[in-house]
Order: structure tokens, then C-alpha cells, then sequence
């Protein structure tokens, strides 16, 4: 049987290459190159609204980095730098109205619970920026009537989503999944054909760094398809009874439910593959 | 201290029902969402731990082997079913809020697991004070996280505003997560982890280790 499952959380992980992945692919690597896609998004939400991004931003890149350099001398590890742009990714989403404590105080919840407990980037099945922001809605359910956000912004994010999906971080089987999802499940209730009113900076930015984040996304090719159906159908479900499909809370709850059924999908198409090779009548498995 | 006092000390912190034995979770996620429910739970499931235990200790030489389990859940029951009744009679609100789960102690791995494990195969004074103890340690756990849940969801403790709540006027902001049960576990799980820093003993052996490294953690 094939055992070269393609497991990118095995680079995210892995201070140096794991043995099965190309020499180019260390974790500072991978870490660059979503900066570098949020790094568009985040300009133009600079432009937009530069007071009120700036204190989120500074903030959020003081209480990550804080955290991330506590578990790793705790830990004895190596510094990760990937809570830089999971930062930037949670100050883009983050409710604008709320106190900054509260914002804080979620990013810490979310770090320290869906990431470095479980021994940080690449280990948990969880992504911190989803975790936080769950807790966000939790705690104070005011952060859920929040604002849509500009167009812009979500235009932004497509230079970017092309990067990681040239470089292979991000899974077109995911998006692609998801896509179809959302519009099949739109079509599905009937609710008419959707236009540029779902084009949101949490719908596009979710979808592509939260939904399609390799860590807590499935990690098998058929698994990546299900998951992605599976968080697009959520998202209209979840937005239609709350406060549309374009706002935050929707992708952020189907891409929280989605990582976690996520290993479930692996595993069921994992043991299908291993019965399917079994029953064939000659035996390639074997070798 | 007299050795057998060690029975009653030994699960507080060392054997711990919640923390260590992970034992109780159900009731210590569904009571702590105030430190009045809490402290009730505790009492009531000390006491039936106690007095279970005693009774199965006292009977356990004639409790035949085949059908222990059934004599010693109606031992429980029994002693649920008079607690019950006292909170009724007496503290009927209470008894509302607390709905199910005083009923539920019958079916606490807390109470069943020290009749089982302890009480069956030691004479009445150490069983006694194995359950008490075992009761204290439940109610330790149950009683910080009760006042952890109860502070920064609501901002207040056994029902008295101690920081004022923004939508009384104040400046506290409460935490809505913190009533919900997902809370409790987040709080358990961070106390376990605080024990365990303290007592590196009580770290269970992973069950496997992770393969990373340069060489695939082959070295």
C-alpha cells in the first residue's frame, strides 16, 4: 500500500524537513509564505480603517508572540514564528467594536487551547484563530453583530490564496469542496442565486486560511473534498439562522465543526482505501 | 497523624477523584455554574460517600461476590433517595436547581468506585474515612471551579455581586463561556495540569510519541 499519505502538518511541524517532503519545506518557510499572503489583506485593511486596526494589530502581535515564547522556553523548543500571522489573520476577523482586552484576552484563549497545549503549530487539530474567535462569540455574544467588512479586503485575499495554492499550503480540493458546498446547499434551500454580497473578508479570508489550514484541515485527497462540502453546506446552514453567510460567526463555527470532524473524514477514508485494496482479487498490496 | 487519618488526607490532593482518577466529571461540569450548587452537590456526595462506604464496609462479609455490585447500588440509592427527601423538605429551591443531578449521585463513579474498590475489602473506620476523604477531594475540585465560574460568569459569589456587572452599572464585563459547560472542562483540564506541574508522580506514561526531528525521530 501506498504509505506517502501527503501530510503538510509534518512541514508545519518539523523545525527541519520531515523525511518524505521536499528539501525546500521547513516550517519558517511555510510561515513566511502565509505572511506573505495576509500581507495584501492586511494593507488594505490598513487603508480602510487604519485607527482601529492598529491597536487590534499591535496587540494581537504582542499577546501571540508573548505566548509562543513561554511554551517554547517552557518546552524547551525552538521559536516558531507562525503566530505572526495568525495574529494578523485574528485582527483581521476580530469584531472592531469590542474592547481590546476582550479581543486579547480571546487570542490568548485561543493560542494557548487550540494550539500550544498540544505542543503548538502543526500539533493540534485545532486552528488558534478559529478557537479564539469561537471563544469571542461565546463570552460576549455582543462581538457576533459585527460588521461585514469591505470588499477590498476581500479582494485582497485571492493574490495570496493563488500563493498558497501554487505552493501546495492550501488544497484546491478544500476550496473547490467548499465552493460547491455553499452553492449546493444555496440551491438546496432555494435562496436564489447568490452575488457579490457574499464576497467578505470573513467568507474569503475564512475559507482560505481558515477553513483550507493545513493543519486542522483533512489530510487525505478524498477527505479534503468531504470536509470541504461539508464546511460550505455549515456555512450556509449556520449564517442563514444567524446573521447571513457573509458574516463571521458562520464561517467561524463551520470551520471550528469542520476541523473537528476533519480526522474523523481521514479515518474513514483511510479504512475505506485499506478495505477497497483489499478486496481486490489480485494482490497489489503485497509487495 | 495517626496512619489511618492517611485514608482521609490521601485523596485530596495525592489521589484525587477528579484530577487524578478523572471520576465525577459529568456532575462537576453540570453543578459549578454557581458556588451554591456546588457546595450542596459537595456536601451531599461527602456524605453519601461516606456513610456508602461505611455500610458496604460493615456488610461486606456478607455481600455475596455474584451480586455485590446490585447491594451496593442499592446501598447508594437508598442514601440518595434520604438526602433527596432532606433537600426537599428543606431547601426546595435548591432541590429544583439542582434537579437531576442529587439523583444522579447513585450513579457517581465517585461513590461506587470507593465501595467497590475500597470499602469491600476494608474494615468500616478506614472505609469511612477513604470515602469522606474521597467526598473532600470531589468537593475541593468542585468548589474552585464553581467559584471560578461563578466569578467570571456572572461576577458574582454564592449569589452576592462581588464585581460589578456592566449591566448593572459596573465595569465588569462577564464571560459568557464561563456557563457553559465547556468552561468546566477547560478549568478541570487546567487544574489537572497545575497538579501534575506540582506532582510530576501523577503524569501518566504517553501512549506513543511523536515522530519529528531531523530524521523523522528515528534517532
Amino acid at each position: 500500500m501506498d504509505t506517502r499519505v501527503d501530510f503538510p502538518q509534518a512541514s508545519l511541524a518539523a523545525r527541519s524537513r520531515a523525511s518524505h517532503l521536499p528539501r525546500r519545506w521547513t516550517s519558517d518557510r511555510v510561515t513566511s509564505l502565509f505572511m506573505l499572503a495576509l500581507a495584501l489583506p492586511l494593507a488594505a485593511a490598513l487603508y480602510e480603517d487604519t485607527a482601529s486596526m492598529l491597536p487590534v494589530l499591535g496587540g494581537a502581535l504582542v499577546v501571540a508572540l508573548g505566548w509562543t515564547l513561554l511554551f517554547a522556553r517552557l518546552r524547551g523548543k525552538a521559536m516558531n514564528w507562525h503566530a505572526v500571522p495568525t495574529a494578523i489573520l485574528f485582527a483581521l476577523l476580530a469584531p472592531a467594536e469590542l474592547p481590546l482586552w476582550q479581543v486579547l484576552l480571546a487570542l490568548s484563549f485561543g493560542l494557548v487551547f487550540g494550539e500550544q497545549v498540544f505542543g503548538g503549530r502543526g500539533y493540534s487539530f485545532l486552528n488558534p484563530t478559529v478557537t479564539a474567535l469561537a471563544f469571542l462569540y461565546f463570552s460576549f455574544p455582543a462581538a457576533s453583530a459585527g460588521t461585514v467588512g469591505s470588499q477590498l479586503v476581500a479582494l485582497a485575499v485571492i493574490p495570496g490564496a493563488l500563493l498558497l495554492l501554487a505552493t501546495g499550503l492550501v488544497s484546491w480540493r478544500i476550496l473547490t469542496g467548499f465552493a460547491a458546498g455553499l452553492a449546493g446547499w444555496i440551491a438546496v434551500r432555494g435562496m436564489g442565486v447568490p452575488g457579490i454580497e457574499l464576497l467578505t473578508p470573513a467568507l474569503v479570508l475564512g475559507a482560505v486560511h481558515l477553513v483550507a489550514d493545513p493543519v486542522s484541515a483533512a489530510a487525505t485527497n478524498t477527505g479534503r473534498v468531504v470536509h470541504g462540502l461539508l464546511v460550505g453546506a455549515l456555512v450556509v446552514i449556520l449564517g442563514a439562522a444567524g446573521n447571513g453567510i457573509g458574516a463571521t460567526p458562520a464561517i467561524v463555527f463551520a470551520a471550528l465543526l469542520g476541523s473537528i470532524f476533519a480526522p474523523l473524514i481521514d479515518g474513514l477514508v483511510i479504512h475505506l482505501n485499506v478495505r477497497r485494496r483489499r478486496r481486490r482479487s489480485w494482490p497489489t498490496s503485497i509487495r | 497523624m495517626l496512619p489511618t487519618l492517611r485514608h482521609l488526607t490521601e485523596p485530596i490532593v495525592d489521589g484525587n477523584p477528579v484530577t487524578l482518577q478523572i471520576l465525577g466529571i459529568c456532575s462537576a461540569l453540570a453543578v459549578t455554574t454557581s458556588l451554591s450548587t456546588a457546595l450542596t452537590m459537595s456536601v451531599a456526595l461527602t456524605v453519601t460517600a461516606g456513610a456508602a462506604s461505611l455500610l458496604v464496609s460493615t456488610l461486606r462479609r456478607h455481600i455475596p461476590s455474584s451480586i455485590r455490585l446490585i447491594v451496593q447500588i442499592t446501598i447508594i440509592a437508598s442514601l440518595v433517595i434520604v438526602i433527596d427527601q432532606v433537600l426537599r423538605a428543606y431547601a426546595y429551591g435548591m432541590s429544583q436547581r439542582l434537579s437531576i443531578f442529587v439523583g444522579l449521585i447513585i450513579t457517581n463513579c465517585v461513590v461506587l468506585g470507593r465501595a467497590e474498590g475500597f470499602a469491600m475489602r476494608n474494615p468500616p473506620l478506614p472505609s469511612l474515612l477513604d470515602g469522606l476523604g474521597n467526598g473532600i477531594g470531589y468537593s475541593a475540585i468542585l468548589l474552585i471551579v464553581g467559584t471560578i465560574r461563578e466569578l467570571l460568569g456572572a461576577g458574582s459569589l454564592f449569589g452576592y455581586a462581588v464585581l460589578p456587572t456592566v449591566a448593572a452599572g459596573g465595569w465588569f464585563q462577564p464571560l459568557g463561556l464561563m456557563l457553559l459547560a465547556p468552561s468546566a472542562f477547560f478549568i478541570i483540564a487546567l487544574l489537572i495540569w497545575l497538579i501534575r506541574s506540582w506532582k510530576p508522580e501523577q503524569v501518566e506514561q504517553p501512549e506513543f510519541r511523536l515522530r519529528t526531528g531531523p530524521d523523522g525521530g528515528q534517532a
